[in-house]
């Protein structure tokens, strides 16, 4: 059965350690490896970083869901053009892109009425 | 109050130990006492105040045979007080950082000592040089130590996490989970998630870190296993070179970024190809992100090494 957690956590650096430490219970759950473990703590810190610079919202929202060895990070409302364009758009370098695509399974921007969230998808054992 | 009494109480980092107990070094201590003032104390302080003597005297002496012989005669007294700099450094050998790293920048608190000798205050050279050895290595671990305040309980199992992935990786041939990390260092579950978020706040890596974490004087260091692979960086496809603020990476920073991002192999992997530890990895790759983020600027390129035409 799906277990899944939803947070609205500040819009600061912060509150950061706060969602890894939510994201790491999770985890332990799953038997995810310290691996996996630590490349979701990197996609979704540097994901976050860069949506408190290009996307200056007071509050984020965000909801981890776990199940069959698999776990689903969703976090928005954004609204900002260029990060929607960091994290879809490879440059040819180490960009925002090129990370998330090497520490997660799937990356994925749902749209809602003017705003989008980001989900990211690790797998248990996928530390690529 | 007994002399271990005194020191336990004038330990700046208080390490634990029980009245009546020993710490490691102590006979080490003992010993040096014997072996490294073989001409007596009376003797020993007559040489030190002369050489200070000549050094004062003589370090703006219009004479350049003056201002040598005060040369000579500072080194002198730090070649005399090395031992004492090894002494105190071995204090603090096991908290993670290399034994020859904790001498140099405890010399470092010795040349400081002499140089700012007072010779109307009456006192021994080791007297003043203790205190200024000490407080160096001590801004030493506050500087490149733990960024933020740790516990040391916490500090400890992040110590042992270390060895037991260490253990666990060929064991399992795989990274190994909470759990598992949980049962073999004989802690809670929670408590290795703490210490591991914990860990980065350690932001040092000493370049003279052994190659297995352990920190032991006869292990290979970081910098002999750079100096061999100094070939493989260079000829490596090294994009990431290219990236605005890579100039700023070290060629081993470089070189696992490449490896993790451009080759795409695991910290394991990485690990096992640098010769250390996963956690290592983890940290280096952090730092590095760290590193790019400081030289790029949070404000005109937030995210990790933003190329020239990324959108506005």
């Amino acid at each position: 059965m799906a277990e899944r957690i939803s947070l609205e956590i500040p819009a600061t650096l912060g509150a950061l350690s706060t969602l890894r430490m939510v994201m790491g219970g999770l985890v332990m759950r799953l038997e995810f490896s310290i691996e996996d473990l630590d490349d979701l703590s990197l996609a979704t810190g540097e994901l976050l970083r860069t949506a408190l610079v290009d996307d200056p919202l007071d509050r984020l929202t965000v909801e981890v869901e776990v199940e069959d060895g698999l776990l689903r990070f969703a976090a928005g409302r954004f609204r900002s053009a260029r990060l929607r364009s960091e994290i879809t758009v490879h440059r040819g370098s180490l960009d925002l892109c090129r990370l998330l695509s090497s520490t997660v399974d799937e990356v994925t921007l749902e749209d809602g009425e003017g705003f989008y969230r980001v989900v990211l998808v690790k797998r248990r054992g996928s530390a690529a | 109050m007994s002399t271990r009494d005194e020191r336990r109480v004038s330990d700046p980092l208080d390490l634990e130990v029980l009245p009546g107990q020993k710490r490691p070094y102590d006979d080490e201590d003992e010993e040096l006492e014997e072996h490294e003032q073989p001409r007596g104390r009376d003797e020993t302080m007559k040489k030190d105040q002369y050489l200070l003597r000549v050094y004062h005297y003589g370090k703006d002496s219009d004479d350049p045979a003056e201002r040598r012989r005060a040369i000579e005669a500072r080194q002198e007294l730090i070649t005399m007080y090395l031992p004492l700099v090894r002494s105190l450094a071995r204090r603090y050998a096991s908290r993670g950082e290399h034994f020859d790293d904790l001498v140099q920048v405890g010399a470092i608190g010795l040349i400081k000592a002499i140089d700012r000798f007072d010779l109307e205050r009456g006192v021994e050279l080791t007297t003043y040089a203790t205190p200024n050895i000490v407080g160096e290595i001590k801004r030493y671990f506050r500087d490149k130590g733990w960024s933020v305040r740790v516990p040391r309980g916490l500090q400890e199992l992040n110590i042992r996490l270390n060895k037991v992935i260490d253990e666990l990786v060929p064991k399992l041939q795989r990274s190994p989970t909470i759990q598992e990390l949980a049962e073999a260092a004989n802690a809670t579950p929670e408590e290795v998630l703490e210490a591991l978020e914990t860990s980065q706040a350690y932001n040092s890596v000493s370049l003279q870190a052994s190659a297995n974490g352990e920190g032991g004087e006869e292990d290979a260091g970081l910098i002999d296993y750079l100096g061999g692979e100094e070939e493989a960086y260079d000829t490596m496809e090294d994009r990431t070179a290219l990236a605005p603020g890579f100039a700023k990476l070290d060629k081993r920073e470089r070189y696992i970024l490449h490896l993790r991002f451009f080759e795409g192999l695991t910290q394991s992997q990485i690990a096992e190809r640098v010769g250390i530890s996963q956690m290592h990895v983890s940290r280096l790759i952090r730092r590095s992100l760290e590193k790019l983020r400081e030289e790029i600027g949070d404000l005109d390129a937030p995210h990790i090494a933003r190329p020239p035409d990324a959108a506005r």
